[in-house]
């Protein structure tokens, strides 16, 4: 018997774990360690944030799903890994702290002979002062407990717009090593369709503040579109739609702090600037949840196995190489980590090599340049192929090749709704292919036949179809499998 | 505000806007049907070319 241990249910984790329920058979053992609950199909979370859905319609219970398809879930999170075992046996381990009553705080060990860690983000809202919901002023999106309230502060600002007051609305990323921009770029134009819905838009300032150094970077660099025969990016495609809805854009931008109705932030010139705000929605810097490791006789072997920034280090390229020599292949294919035939680390959990836009510092030295973003399709893809692999290795031995995914093979897709209205509403639909761009292989980084931008009504009913599929699929409701990562 | 630059807001004026019948056709139905059905073929192209 094989012990398969998850750490994670979210896209990554969750969807390693179904496909390893289907890959073994019953002798083997699936566990997923996870401090929440429920699963949340966190994309839909921007409809929570505006109350265009409620929390209900994006999460839902883990554990009768777990029970159904025979997979061990322990609510708890992991804080240390222990790959070569420790005093009592050369069996690794995972430490893990419970995290619901009864035995909430209550610590335990648990071995494993595979480990995929697929723990997603720390939200670091500490990393600027006053950001974030729990000890600063300013709402996020990042959990649907978030965006509820989220909703309920922007119904307070509606309110206010509708007794006549003007307000200012601030939406985008709350650092300058923020990634995830195509999330708050979704969220200002469901807040802006929210403002014109309420007939108060006209009261109403809305202010896109971003690290993107232009718009339509994405953190992926931007992309070339193939518009009618001529090659158009993706900076004028999104000014066009900033424009058209009245947006206004601030670039290139490191938050430094938030005051209460205060954001302050320099950009890439090295100018400091102070805007004043009625509502804020700034998403916090990603990085990897805290995780140590130990060795066998209890030294701390955490920079082993961990990047400085949390997150695992897999078969990338760390080398630290400027950007310049920057190619596709630094990027993990078998996300095995680094001295490890048994730890792979999937979706936002794993190191990348580097950003995939163009480093850029402020004339003051400071980074503002978007992390690289790892949504939920590449994240998907990654949980199968490591429960591929994972499978192999336990039917044909230690031996059997591991299963490869690239991001600089795999496509993205990135739909930002604006409106959930079934006839009226709209969307930004963007496909990407490859998401790291490969100048070996296409002229312009991407595959020009799969990298487009649409705008219209279909976007908003491909995002709806998402939604109803993905929770569909990751209920693993019968023919789930078939649903596409 | 007073010691701080003002807000560095990007200048949009030459983005191009939509003509009136571009966004007619971003809402109409045939039009955005045939869009959803083409989005829909390419990321299924996508998902099937990717070396995964
Ligand atoms: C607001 C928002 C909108 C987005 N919209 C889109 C979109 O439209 N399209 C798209 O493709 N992507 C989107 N994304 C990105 C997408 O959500 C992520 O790519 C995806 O969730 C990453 O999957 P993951 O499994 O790596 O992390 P997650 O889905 O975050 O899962 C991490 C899991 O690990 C668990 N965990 C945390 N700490 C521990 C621990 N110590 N031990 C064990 N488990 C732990 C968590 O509880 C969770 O279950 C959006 C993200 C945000 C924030």
């Amino acid at each position: 018997m094989s012990d398969v241990v998850i750490l994670g249910a979210g896209v990554a984790g969750h969807t390693a774990a179904l496909h390893l329920s289907r890959l073994l058979g019953r002798e083997h053992r699936i566990t997923v360690v996870s401090p929440n609950s429920h699963w949340n199909w966190i994309p839909s979370n921007i409809w929570v944030g505006v109350g265009k859905m409620s929390k209900q319609d994006v999460v839902f219970p883990l554990a009768p799903i777990y029970a159904r398809r025979h997979i061990r879930f322990i609510q708890a999170k992991a804080v240390a890994i222990r790959p070569y075992g420790d005093a009592e046996s050369d069996r690794p381990a995972v430490d893990i702290v419970h995290t619901s009553p009864p035995e909430d705080g209550r610590e335990e060990r648990i071995r494993y002979d595979f480990l995929v860690n697929a723990t997603g983000p720390n939200l670091r809202f500490g990393a600027t002062e006053g950001l974030g919901p729990q000890h600063g002023t300013t709402v996020s999106v990042c959990t649907a407990d978030h965006a509820v309230e989220a909703a309920g502060r922007l119904r307070g600002v509606i309110e206010r717009c509708r007794a006549g007051e003007h307000q200012t609305l601030v939406v985008g990323m709350g650092h300058g090593t923020c990634t995830c921009e195509g999330a708050a770029f979704e969220y200002v134009f469901n807040v802006d369709n929210e403002l014109r819905e309420a007939g108060v838009r006209d009261l109403a300032r809305v202010v896109y503040l971003t690290n993107e150094s232009r718009l339509g970077d994405f953190g992926v660099g931007g992309m070339v579109f193939n518009e009618g025969g001529y090659q158009t990016t993706s900076e004028l495609w999104t000014e066009s739609l900033f424009r058209e809805r009245g947006v206004e854009p601030i670039l290139g931008a490191h938050v430094e702090r938030v005051e209460p109705g205060t954001v302050h932030f320099e950009t890439l010139d090295g100018t400091h600037h102070a805007l004043d705000f009625d509502f804020a929605m700034l998403l916090p810097p990603f990085g990897g949840v805290p995780l140590a490791a130990f060795d066998r006789d209890g030294t701390e072997i955490t920079q082993q196995l961990f990047a400085p920034s949390g997150f695992m280090k897999v078969d990338a390229d760390y080398s630290g190489k400027p950007y310049e020599q920057w190619s596709a292949s630094d990027w993990p294919q078998t996300y095995q980590a680094q001295g490890f035939d048994n730890i792979w680390a999937v979706g936002i959990a794993f190191a990348p090599p580097h950003q995939i836009s163009r480093p850029l510092t402020s004339a003051n030295g400071t980074v503002i340049t978007p992390s690289p973003p790892r949504t939920g399709m590449p994240s998907g893809v990654m949980g199968k192929t490591v429960a591929l692999t994972i499978a192999d290795r336990i039917r044909r031995g230690p031996r059997a090749e591991a299963h490869r995914a690239s991001m600089a093979d795999m496509g993205a897709a990135c739909v930002a709704s604006a409106g959930a209205n079934l006839r009226t509403g709209s969307a930004a639909a963007m496909t990407m292919m490859p998401i790291v761009p490969d100048y070996t292989r296409f002229p312009t980084g991407r595959s020009l036949d799969d990298t487009r931008g649409e705008l219209g009504l279909a976007g908003h009913w491909v995002k709806l179809l998402l939604h109803y599929m993905f929770i569909y699929k990751a209920k693993a409701r019968p023919g789930w499998f078939l649903i596409p990562e | 505000m007073s010691d701080k630059v003002q807000s560095p807001v990007s200048d949009l004026t030459g983005a191009p806007l939509p003509t009136e019948r571009t966004l007619r056709y971003r809402r109409n139905l045939a039009v955005q049907s045939w869009k959803f059905a083409l989005f829909n073929a390419r990321i299924l192209r996508m998902v099937l070319r990717g070396r995964h």
